[in-house]
């Protein structure tokens, strides 16, 4: 994992810190109850030979010829059975100082061997202990001690296999081992369940913030978290700023317009009718700062109203009062406008002002050059919208249809508001991630159809 | 034809009224919202040219006000604010057509002889009532193709009775239909233009509808 995903995700920082805080308790407390054990057992272990010692010593007699001899037998039964584990030898010291390994007696599980163990004297009451090796290659511990029985100086083995001691360690190892991961597992399953269920709210955070961007939202809606509270009252808070800024610049804008043309009016009336130069250069001027306003206008407005997340409008009553307007505007042309039925719910996902923008203005061009008949359809296509305008009229050639769009692409390099307006329905379109295409209507006019996201 | 002039930016308003005039339109003219909405419901108007932003009163607020009272006059919507959405709104308060600025004057006296026929249920530009026709767009009457020599006061009373063909109209709505608001008015001047232009016409296309007023209709 690389350290940006480690910064990027509030889940793998949790996760991380408190598994690596799992995994370092764990360790340290099975180290610790660990080796606890083990020195315990090791105690237990010296005591259990020392013990042996203890009985070895209170049983040593000496027979009739002075040897030594046990006058009760060690009672355990692993000194009985050949290498059993548990081993004892009583070796002669022959003088102060000096040792003979003889071996006078042994226990019955040494069978044919003997403890070979350092030759040492332990002084009187001392107790010398030893790691020795044992029959079969095993390893033994042993203790020692000296002991005088009527001038017969003798030395007292016990020694005990170290299996004995390492066995139960090892089991205990195995069961601590075996809890403490059950332990760390359970750990970490907890610690994955505070981070999801901890983190839920910020999923929620995300759904109400898609539904905002989806547009079937104008605010985040719902019950968060105290601490996520403020964040969400802050970004709704924005939104309707943002909402606001934009109506104020469409205002703005508005009122730019009216500042504008308002003059470029009374200089267009008080050039018409004369026929020189200074007049011509008026309305050819005038006409020009009419349609530069008119594009600008439109795409000032656009930029504005795609950045407001959570508009929706409905299609079919965009669709009616267009058509109502045309009805009245081309109520000279007796033309049939014929709106094919649509699901009433359509929505666009955008400003309503922008929708009767472009269909506006495809209406429009239909009724200026249909000869009877103008038909709108519209339909959704997963999560576009296709509507259509199509019309009876002459139509525009295949090969122009392109350049009828295509004028206001590159609008720094073209006479804005030429092209039937298509270019800034066009611009409009693409404002919003759609498009306008243009085709032969069934009609026999121009079919020009638009698509535009649609909101669920 | 009385058409009410509304337009607050006065260079324009008098560029529009001398254009009016000179189509042959009597021209009443207000300069804010309040004082439109008042001339609108209390004359007998038969266009109105109505610009959206207004003082006192905004122009939308003004056409829904006149509509709600009954009034149906026409009216045409002059505006520098024309996006669709706005052309909606306006069609939607009751506006008949919708003129963005800056515009022709041309084509404003275009709209505006549309909007007048129709509104008196006339399709064409061209007006007949027997062997007269009147053609608005030139301001031409003609009688089997002969051209009547006509002054502007004889070409409004004309037009006006061409306009409500078969009806009976009142000396005192012609008097309201051919003079401005402010004009000191005498109905019995309407007696010599209709004297003037039975002269002009074939014999009983105007007729006198004794107490009522006068009737324009084909003799047959």
């Amino acid at each position: 994992m690389n350290p940006a995903t480690l910064r990027g995700s509030l889940r793998i920082r949790l996760l991380a810190t408190t598994l690596v805080w799992i995994a370092a308790s764990i360790v340290f407390a099975g180290w610790g109850l660990g080796s606890l054990f083990r020195s315990h057992v090791a105690a237990q272990f010296n005591a259990e030979l020392g013990t042996h010692l203890d009985q070895l010593t209170a049983h040593l007699v000496l027979d009739g010829q002075g040897r030594p001899t046990l006058s009760v037998p060690l009672s355990d039964p692993r000194i009985n059975r050949p290498f059993g584990g548990l081993y004892w030898q009583i070796d002669r010291i022959a003088g102060p100082g000096m040792l003979a390994v003889d071996a006078l007696l042994r226990s019955r599980s040494l069978w044919d061997q003997v403890l070979a163990v350092p030759a040492d004297v332990p002084m009187d009451g001392e107790v010398h202990q030893h790691r020795i090796a044992g029959p079969d290659g095993t390893m033994l511990g042993a203790v020692e001690r000296a002991v005088r029985i009527d001038d017969v100086s003798l030395r007292l083995i016990v020694a005990a296999d170290e299996r004995l001691m390492i066995e139960p360690v090892s089991r205990f190892n195995g069961a601590l081992w075996l809890a403490l991961g059950v332990l760390g597992l359970g750990l970490a399953f907890a610690a994955l369940l505070q981070v999801v269920v901890g983190l839920a709210p910020l999923r929620q955070l995300r759904r109400a913030l898609g539904r905002v961007r989806g547009g079937d939202a104008r605010q985040m809606e719902g019950a968060f978290p105290a601490e996520l509270m403020p964040l969400v009252e802050e970004f709704n808070s924005v939104l309707t700023q943002n909402a606001d800024v934009v109506e104020r610049a469409r205002t703005q804008a508005g009122d730019l317009a009216h500042a504008l043309k308002t003059p470029l009016s009374v200089l267009a009336n008080a050039a018409h009718g004369k026929d020189d130069h200074l007049a011509r250069l008026v309305v050819g001027q005038v006409e020009m700062a009419r349609k530069q306003v008119d594009y600008h206008l439109a795409r000032a407005q656009a930029a504005a109203a795609v950045r407001v997340p959570g508009a929706r409008t409905p299609v079919r009553a965009a669709v009616d009062g267009l058509v109502r307007t045309m009805q009245r505007i081309h109520a000279g042309r007796r033309l049939a406008l014929v709106v094919h039925p649509t699901a009433p719910d359509l929505l666009f996902r955008g400003e309503e002002q922008d929708l009767q923008e472009m269909l506006g203005n495809l209406l429009d061009n239909a009724c200026k050059w249909a000869a009877s008949r103008v038909e709108i359809h519209a339909r959704i296509d997963g999560d576009r919208l296709d509507i259509g305008v199509e019309d009876d009229g002459p139509g525009i050639a295949s090969d122009q249809r392109e350049a009828m769009i295509r004028r206001g692409v590159r609008a720094d390099e073209q006479v804005p508001g030429t092209g039937l307006g298509l270019a800034i329905v066009d611009d409009l379109a693409r404002l919003y991630g759609g498009r306008v295409t243009l085709a032969e209507s069934p009609l026999g006019g121009l079919e020009a159809r638009l698509i535009l996201p649609a909101a669920a | 034809m009385r058409i009410l002039l509304v337009e607050d930016e006065p260079t324009l308003a008098a560029q529009l009224a001398a254009g009016l005039a000179a189509a042959g339109y009597v021209v009443d003219s207000a300069h804010n919202g309040v004082d439109a909405h008042f001339m609108g419901d209390t004359e007998a108007i038969d266009a109105v040219v109505l610009d959206l932003g207004l003082p006192q009163m905004d122009g939308i607020t003004v056409l829904k006000k006149w509509r709600a009272a009954g009034r149906a006059m026409p009216v045409l919507i002059l505006t520098a604010r024309d996006g669709w959405h706005e052309k909606v709104a306006g069609i939607d308060a009751g506006a008949d057509d919708y003129l963005s600025k800056p515009f022709h004057m041309e084509e404003l006296l275009a709209r505006l002889r549309a909007l007048i026929r129709r509104a008196g249920g006339h399709a064409s530009a061209e007006l007949t009532c027997g062997p007269l026709t009147l053609d608005t767009r030139t301001h031409r009457a003609t009688v089997d193709g002969q051209a009547l020599a006509l002054t502007s006061h004889e070409y409004r009373v004309l037009a006006y009775l061409m306009h409500h063909q078969g009806e009976v109209v009142s000396r005192t709505n012609l008097v309201e239909h051919i003079y401005a608001q402010d004009f000191d008015r005498d109905s019995n001047t309407v007696e010599v233009f209709i004297a003037r232009l039975r002269k002009k016409l074939p014999p009983r296309l105007i007729e006198t509808i004794r107490g009522l007023g006068y009737r324009l209709a084909s003799p047959q």
